[in-house]
């Protein structure tokens, strides 16, 4: 049953994303997939957390929004993503 | 009508340029290859356009941080930038993944690039910043992808007078040196100016080849005829050659008369001008495309893009000190005083527009310049087919 709420929510949150597409809303994006990510991280599913994590991510760099070094700290923890050389 | 004359676009001898490199007084122009043939456009663009600075925007049309513009140059795209520090970066337009147009339309970059295909991310700077899924989902590394590697590809560039200047083929000598003499000539105007707005801005559809747009631009033989108001306060015999020769060529005015508005106004002058600027004033082609202009109150910069062998798009863009640029005071005067040069060059049109009708002509030959007058247009035909020549040596 948890599963079935887990997924009831992702739903939810998927269907914000296309809204959210929709409307070319890179901020609403990054919270949106930050979200998912974190429900599958807690559900111990890292690659799909980790899908979800990069997606946030990557609006995050588009949108020069802060979440995207915390995010990528996140991608680097899991061994999925690299911090630049010259950082 | 001579029929037995030599018709010059059957020549093929890698010679043709040879009287085109003559003295002007022995000289022939350019032959109609040049402006009527595709192949020799496509030779053009490598030798002369892309083996130089030429221009491809302005400064103003990226005022601020992250502000991109995608610009095609001969169908080569482009984007320009302005990135943090306020300096301008220019790469080329396509992601080193698929090759993809990275940025579609004029706009602001908040963050990063993001390639709409498969959003491989890179910095103001170029760098690859990331790679989304590029090891499987969720994997955003892979040990044959190699970030540092694959940078947006970046194009020498350089800003002078607001106009952003490139070197696609990134081996012609730095800007600071290939445009040393203008530099030095119009130092004086190494000062703050600002854009003068929407109305300082217009573009001319001109159906010519660009050369011809540069040619008639660069003499001032031609201005008491097709420009009869212009020259009822400024007489040919107050012009003189600018001639540096493989540089830039144009002509100068020694009465330039400052714009009045209704109450005797005139805009404010640029600070700290010499003497020579109180009526004087100058014309030059940066070779190969860019037509500048300088004034005590106002300046000019004109980007020619050739859009093909005989169509080109004049970008005309007028500044002024920064005060006479943003006053409200200026305004009508503003308006005037682009009205007028708007004039003046819509009053070309017909002659860029009749010389290129005219090179169909099977018999013109290139033309016979004036020793006295032509020395500038001559400067410039004499450039091109030195550009031609060398990047034929290379090619060969």
């Amino acid at each position: 049953m948890a599963d079935r709420g887990l997924e009831d929510l992702l739903a939810v949150l998927e269907s914000d994303m296309l809204l959210a597409y929709d409307r070319a809303d890179s901020d609403a994006l990054v919270r949106l997939y930050k979200r998912a990510a974190i429900l599958k991280e807690q559900a111990g599913d890292i690659d799909a957390a980790c899908f979800y994590f990069t997606h946030a991510y990557v609006f995050a760099l588009e949108a020069g929004n802060a979440e995207s070094e915390p995010l990528l700290g996140k991608l680097v923890q899991y061994g999925r993503d690299a911090y630049p050389a010259n950082r | 009508m001579n029929v037995h004359a030599k018709n010059p676009s059957n020549d093929d001898d890698m010679e043709y340029l040879s009287d085109v490199l003559k003295d002007v007084n022995l000289a022939k122009g350019l032959p109609n290859r040049h402006y009527v043939d595709p192949a020799t456009f496509e030779i053009e663009k490598k030798h002369v356009l892309f083996a130089n600075w030429s221009g491809i925007g302005f400064g103003k049309d990226i005022p601020e941080h992250g502000d991109a513009n995608p610009i095609d140059f001969l169908g080569m795209p482009l984007v320009a930038v302005r990135d943090k520090d306020g300096s301008i970066n220019v790469f080329q337009n396509t992601c080193r993944h698929r090759g993809m147009t990275l940025v579609q339309e004029k706009g602001k970059l908040r963050g990063t690039f993001r390639c709409p295909y498969h959003s491989w991310c890179y910095g103001l700077d170029g760098r690859l910043v990331t790679t989304p899924h590029v090891g499987g989902p969720g994997h955003n590394t892979h040990e044959d992808i190699k970030r540092d590697e694959l940078g947006l590809i970046k194009i020498r560039s350089y800003v002078w007078r607001d106009v952003i200047f490139v070197n696609v083929s990134g081996d012609a000598p730095e800007f600071e040196v290939y445009a040393a003499e203008a530099l030095e000539r119009w130092k004086e105007y190494e000062q703050p100016f600002a854009h003068g707005g929407q109305v300082s801005s217009f573009k001319l559809a001109v159906k010519t080849n660009w050369k011809l747009a540069v040619e008639n631009f660069c003499e001032s033989y031609h201005l008491p005829w097709v420009h009869p108001g212009l020259n009822s306060y400024s007489r040919l015999e107050d012009h003189y050659h600018i001639e540096e020769k493989g540089k830039f060529s144009g002509q100068g005015t020694l009465v330039y008369k400052q714009l009045r508005g209704s109450d005797g106004q005139v805009f404010p002058d640029f600070e700290n001008l010499s003497r020579q600027w109180d009526e004087g004033a100058e014309y030059i082609t940066l070779y190969p495309n860019v037509l500048l202009g300088v004034q005590r109150d106002h300046c000019f910069a004109i980007v020619l893009e050739p859009k093909s062998i005989d169509e080109t798009l004049e970008h005309i863009e007028l500044y002024y000190t920064p005060k006479g640029a943003s006053a409200t005071d200026y305004e009508a005067m503003r308006n005037k005083n682009a009205e007028l040069w708007k004039t003046v060059f819509e009053e070309d049109v017909f002659v860029v527009e009749g010389m290129q009708k005219g090179r169909k002509g099977e018999y013109f030959d290139g033309g016979k310049f004036s020793p006295a007058m032509d020395g500038p247009t001559h400067m410039f035909h004499h450039w091109v087919a030195t550009q031609i020549e060398k990047g034929q040596k290379v090619d060969t």
